[in-house]
């Protein structure tokens, strides 16, 4: 049987992003405006362009202090996750490969957690740094145990698997080994984003735009990394070096989101797969687009997080779980059937 | 011109190549042929100079290896293909090392244009590369190879995922590279197919030239036989064209 070819029109990349910048805005005012107390629309416009406020004072710091971090840090993380995973996705050229089945996220927790008790502060400047070092180390542990087979998808996520329990259970004994700052190491593991303030988003913005903006001035180079290394290097780039700048950058960006909302995963893997669909582009053509959905998914899925079960509120990860576990599996078994 | 000298290649203390040396004079067609395992491939990516070899290997004077410079257009036996990309797109890479990556010139763009035409894949321009069969893909890659306007040409067994209407139509479009004064060297299975087509066929065997030398040359030499271990035969045909055919042998004992 013949399948029927499906003719693709490119969409317009600028306006994809503009529809996907304009859905983050939105999700971003209703998420402020949902909680607890309800926050009026007028009042949250107002009091952001700085006119005078509609809302009491009380709600001006529940707004400013609370809400609006919390978006914005979830924005943040959701943009650096998303893209990380389509980068790897490239790189690796999986389409499984993601900052937490890489063992990344779980590298990064290791570092944070080193970083933590030896600092005492659930926040601290070197937190990502240290998260980045533990990241990069556990991406490199992975991609080395699979060895040659890391473009096989059920190789690199075994590979993915037993680092990350390696660096899981290195850091649960350092945990209980320094018992003395075990609240801050939790709170930080638990993370869903409540402990955001605009420290924390300050550092956090610094670190994630600035590898973003490497991933985004590269994401043409790695066009070439889709092809052979030989292509790669016939057509005149030198993909190691374009590999180790990618992977470097993406894996500052999911340190710096594990750093400051603990362990969330399958963003990675939903959001550049839902994306592509969309644009019907080759990941890295879409890398602005990725971002922004990410962020605008993650704001949504802190939004359930929040709400769902209120007064109560239910880790973030369980929520980009419960849509991300059966969509990995759909994957997984798509690709299962394209292999054979 | 590319000049090899001592060319030695070995992968953990195996030589896979030995000390070969040859000359390849620009804008002709060297097709290599042998048994599996002869080194062919290794020999056409020593040519790439992307891997490490012993030896040397020089294109108009200058050691090719990790020498960016060059224009070298490669098409692999089994490329990896992109998901999310358009044929279109996937031919344009070839522009990459001329106009830039992510960069499309106007000059590109026409040439991209006109090479689709050329190779009849204008029709499906916009579609996937992850949807399309193994013929139209072998068309992709050369059509990628001419929009790179390469002064060499390197093909790992372009015809060997091919049936033979396809085989023909891709060798035509290979020669019509040569015809350019494009220097082309490709690995082949099929010694016939490559005679018709490259003025020169090197027999290689156990990573060392056997046979150098022009298509009649060869091809009539005892030599090629003992490199099938005698399993071949020789035609020649009332057109003149040799034709070589696998001997076929019945184990009479049961």
């Amino acid at each position: 049987m013949k399948l029927e070819m499906q003719q693709i029109k490119p969409v317009w990349r600028w306006q994809v992003n503009a529809v996907f910048g304009l859905a983050l805005i939105v999700v971003s005012v209703v998420a402020i405006s949902i909680g607890p107390v309800s926050l009026n629309f007028n009042g949250i416009i107002s009091t952001m362009l700085g006119r005078d406020s509609l809302l009491t004072d009380q709600e001006r710091t529940l707004l400013l202090e609370i809400r609006l971090p919390r978006v914005a840090l979830a924005a943040l993380v959701g943009a650096a996750l998303a893209t990380s995973g389509a980068v790897y996705q490239t790189v690796f050229r999986n389409p499984l490969a993601d900052p937490y089945l890489l063992g990344a996220a779980a590298g990064a927790g290791l570092g944070a957690t080193i970083a933590i008790t030896n600092t005492g502060k659930s926040f601290s400047v070197v937190l990502p740094l240290f998260a980045f070092l533990g990241g990069v180390l556990a991406v490199l542990a992975t991609f080395l145990v699979a060895g040659k087979f890391y473009t096989d998808p059920s190789s690199l996520l075994l590979s993915g698997i037993a680092v990350g329990s390696f660096a899981t259970a290195i850091q649960t004994f350092l945990q209980q080994k320094n018992s003395a700052v075990l609240r801050p190491v939790y709170s930080w593991i638990l993370g869903e984003l409540t402990v955001a303030d605009w420290e924390s988003v300050k550092w956090a913005a610094i670190y994630i735009i600035f590898a973003l903006g490497v991933l985004v001035k590269i994401s043409k180079l790695l066009d070439g990394l889709m092809l052979s290394d030989e292509e790669a290097f016939s057509l005149g780039i030198s993909p190691n070096r374009i590999r180790m700048i990618a992977v470097g950058a993406a894996t500052l960006a999911t340190a710096t989101a594990v750093s400051v909302s603990g362990l969330i995963g399958f963003v990675g893997i939903v959001v550049p797969h839902i994306v592509r669909g969309i644009t019907k582009k080759a990941t890295n053509r879409a890398l602005l687009s990725i971002a922004l959905f990410g962020a605008a998914f993650l704001v949504l899925a802190d939004l359930g997080a929040r709400t769902l079960i209120a007064p109560a509120e239910l880790p973030i990860g369980v929520i980009t779980a419960f849509i991300g576990a059966p969509f990995f599996l759909f994957i997984l078994k798509a690709k299962r059937g394209r292999s054979q | 011109m590319i000049k090899v000298e001592n060319l030695s290649v070995s992968y953990s203390d195996k030589d896979v190549l030995n000390s070969i040396t040859l000359e390849i004079p620009d804008g002709s067609w060297t097709c290599i042929v042998g048994p599996n395992g002869a080194g062919k491939t290794t020999f056409l990516m020593a040519l790439l100079g992307m891997n490490a070899y012993s030896g040397s290997i020089k294109f108009n004077g200058r050691e090719v290896f990790k020498d960016m410079h060059r224009n070298v257009a490669f098409v692999p036996q089994r490329p990896q293909i992109p998901l999310g990309m358009t044929v279109r797109e996937y031919v344009g890479l070839g522009r990459s090392k001329i106009d830039g990556w992510g960069r499309e010139r106007r000059i590109g763009r026409a040439k991209i244009y006109q090479t689709l035409e050329e190779t009849q894949l204008i029709g499906m321009q916009n579609q996937l590369v992850t949807q399309i069969s193994g013929g139209e893909l072998q068309r992709v890659l050369i059509a990628r190879a001419l929009v790179q306007e390469p002064e060499i040409m390197l093909l790992d067994e372009p015809t060997s995922a091919l049936d033979l209407h396809h085989q023909i139509t891709t060798l035509n479009q290979i020669e019509i590279l040569k015809d350019k004064g494009v220097t082309i060297v490709s690995t082949m299975h099929d010694i016939t197919l490559g005679a018709m087509y490259a003025e020169r066929i090197i027999v290689m065997q156990n990573g060392k030239v056997l046979l150098d030398g022009s298509a009649a040359e060869v091809i009539h030499s005892n030599e090629l036989k003992s490199a099938f271990d005698h399993g071949i035969s020789v035609h020649t045909l009332k057109d003149g064209h040799t034709v070589i055919t696998a001997n076929k042998i019945r184990n009479e004992v049961i």
